[in-house]
């Protein structure tokens, strides 16, 4: 493939999310967090609705500061927003008023690259995500699928080196997100990006990740890590191999023990 | 139990066409009726005028406005009295669209300038920009000044409250994408703000053209020496009749024709 290289030239650094909580308004909604991620994993993190999953992305993101703790991506902690950390969420939030290229090359342009460099880099992202034919389109003629696309090549289009996605696929339907999910697969391999994927859905992440994180809910704490030594290239054809459903009796195990914990927990007064 | 079928179907072929060419027809009829309405409205005004069941002077028919109008456009004074409106209508509009849309970019961004400056805003918003003729012509007299101030205070608290709830109603996912791709904080708000509250700035911006008109009447009656609407006070003081409705006219077709060109350039 064209140009692939260039997304993943770094030297072997790592993210290293340090403990940390992070509070909103009086709820804590995540406790004493802490894990690793080196340089060129897909860790997956899933959990039920409001166990914090995404308070953990936005901090990593530097779109929420920690109470307490911190978050470090190549040794150095993060406060805000920055361009080494890209992220896709689960709505495509296209800017409404730009062309696919326009939205792709809108990052390189903010980071001071001229119109005709950041065309380039977003027709070289255009041809990764298929969306050639549609270059000059407004988002609003899109399917959610091909926004979503669009999303993930605007967030690559910076060269990150950490890719955050929460719950990316959640609002497509079942078959766009198979097919979202093999797509993003085949990227990874071209990209080689720090991948951190935040799901409620078991099957994406034994399907997508290398490590599978499980949170429990209120607050959210991790339960567990699963590795997921499934061999790559993968694609969604995996779901029915046995290896496949042993590793998803163990995640499944877990989340019922913790869901049963929650709710006689909640029952009691 | 086949050819029955058939048979149902071809009928409900038949009237489905027939319904189709009903509504074709009723269509028609809508549009002809509609060319109609004007000069309906017309003819009748002229028939009751000239009746003899209303005083003539005072409720002209439509010939003898027109011929004020003729007359009006031919002394060269339309022309002179149509620029002064216009001028004062467009930089009035502009000066207090661009400053509303800036403070409302200001206020629904900073929370701090919020607390500044929209309880000052709210008091002053809901006092009718008529009332402020009698202090403005203190302040002012009756030079241009004071007519652009009363114009530029109607349309700037319309603009300025639709961009601020304009601003406040942006995608906050929008704002969080661009600041995950590195958009500077300029660039946000001459960006992704001001363009994700485009809708709502573009609705305040059009009422306000009618705003701008209403404001117009109030600061050309308070006296001047040129434009339509002192215009249409003279010929009233002389009992022009056909002249004060020429200039209602003139008064209606420019203010339309400035909110349709709005519509055009919104869409």
């Amino acid at each position: 493939m064209p140009r692939s290289g260039s997304y993943h030239s770094w030297p072997t650094e790592c993210l290293q999310p340090l403990p940390f909580d992070a509070k909103r308004g009086q709820l804590i909604a995540v406790d004493r967090v802490s894990f690793d991620v080196p340089q060129g994993e897909f860790v997956c993190i899933v959990g039920p609705s409001g166990c914090g999953k995404s308070t953990v992305l936005n901090t990593i993101a530097g779109l929420e500061v920690p109470f307490e703790g911190s978050v470090l991506v190549d040794g150095s902690p993060v406060h805000r927003p920055r361009p080494e950390v890209g992220m896709v969420f689960q709505q495509p939030h296209l800017f409404p008023w730009k062309s696919v290229r326009r939205n792709i090359a809108h990052g390189p342009r903010m980071l001071g690259k001229s119109v005709q460099e950041a065309n380039a880099i977003a027709d070289d992202l255009i041809a990764m995500v298929g969306l050639k034919r549609f270059a000059d389109a407004f988002p609003n003629t899109l399917s959610g699928g091909m926004q979503q696309r669009v999303a993930i090549a605007r967030a690559l289009a910076n060269q990150p080196r950490v890719l955050l996605m929460d719950e990316p696929f959640g609002a497509l339907d079942a078959q766009t997100r198979a097919v979202m999910q093999d797509n993003l697969l085949e990227l990874r391999d071209r990209i080689k990006a720090t991948i951190v994927f935040v799901t409620h859905d078991i099957d994406e992440a034994i399907v997508l990740a290398d490590r599978v994180l499980i949170m429990s809910a209120g607050p959210g704490r991790i339960l567990r890590q699963l590795d997921v030594d499934l061999p790559r290239p993968r694609s969604n054809a995996i779901l029915l191999e046995p290896s496949y459903l042993a590793l998803k009796k163990d995640c499944l195990e877990v989340i019922r023990a913790e869901g049963l914990r929650a709710f006689r927990q909640s029952d009691e007064p | 139990m086949k050819h029955d079928g058939a048979l149902r179907a071809h009928e409900d072929g038949g009237e489905r066409a027939r319904a189709r060419s009903d509504a074709g027809r009723l269509q028609r009829l809508n549009i002809l009726i509609g060319v109609l309405s004007i000069p309906l409205f017309v003819l009748l005004w002229e028939l009751i005028a000239r009746s003899g069941i209303v005083n003539i002077v005072l409720f002209p028919p439509p010939s003898v406005v027109a011929v004020a109008i003729v007359e009006w456009m031919r002394s060269g004074q339309f022309f002179l009295d149509l620029t002064a409106s216009l001028y004062r209508v467009t930089t009035g509009f502009t000066a207090g669209a661009a400053l509303g849309i800036f403070l409302g970019i200001m206020t629904g961004q900073f929370p701090i300038v919020s607390s500044l400056l929209s309880p000052l805003f709210h008091i002053l918003r809901p006092i009718p920009p008529i009332a402020f003729v009698p202090i403005v012509v203190l302040w002012f007299g009756l030079s241009e000044t004071g007519k652009l101030f009363l114009v530029v205070w109607g349309v700037f608290f319309t603009v300025w409250l639709s961009t601020h709830i304009g601003v406040q109603k942006v995608d906050r996912g929008l704002i969080r994408a661009a600041l995950m791709l590195g958009t500077p904080r300029r660039q946000m708000l001459q960006e992704i703000v001001l363009l994700g509250a485009l809708p709502y700035i573009v609705v305040g911006l059009r009422t306000a053209v009618s705003i701008a008109f209403y404001t117009l009447v109030a600061a050309e009656l308070a006296g001047t020496f040129a434009g339509i609407v002192y215009r249409i006070e003279i010929a009233q003081q002389n009992l022009q009749t056909g002249q004060v409705m020429g200039g209602l006219a003139a008064l209606g077709l420019i203010s339309f024709v400035a909110d349709r060109m709005f519509a055009a350039l919104a869409v």
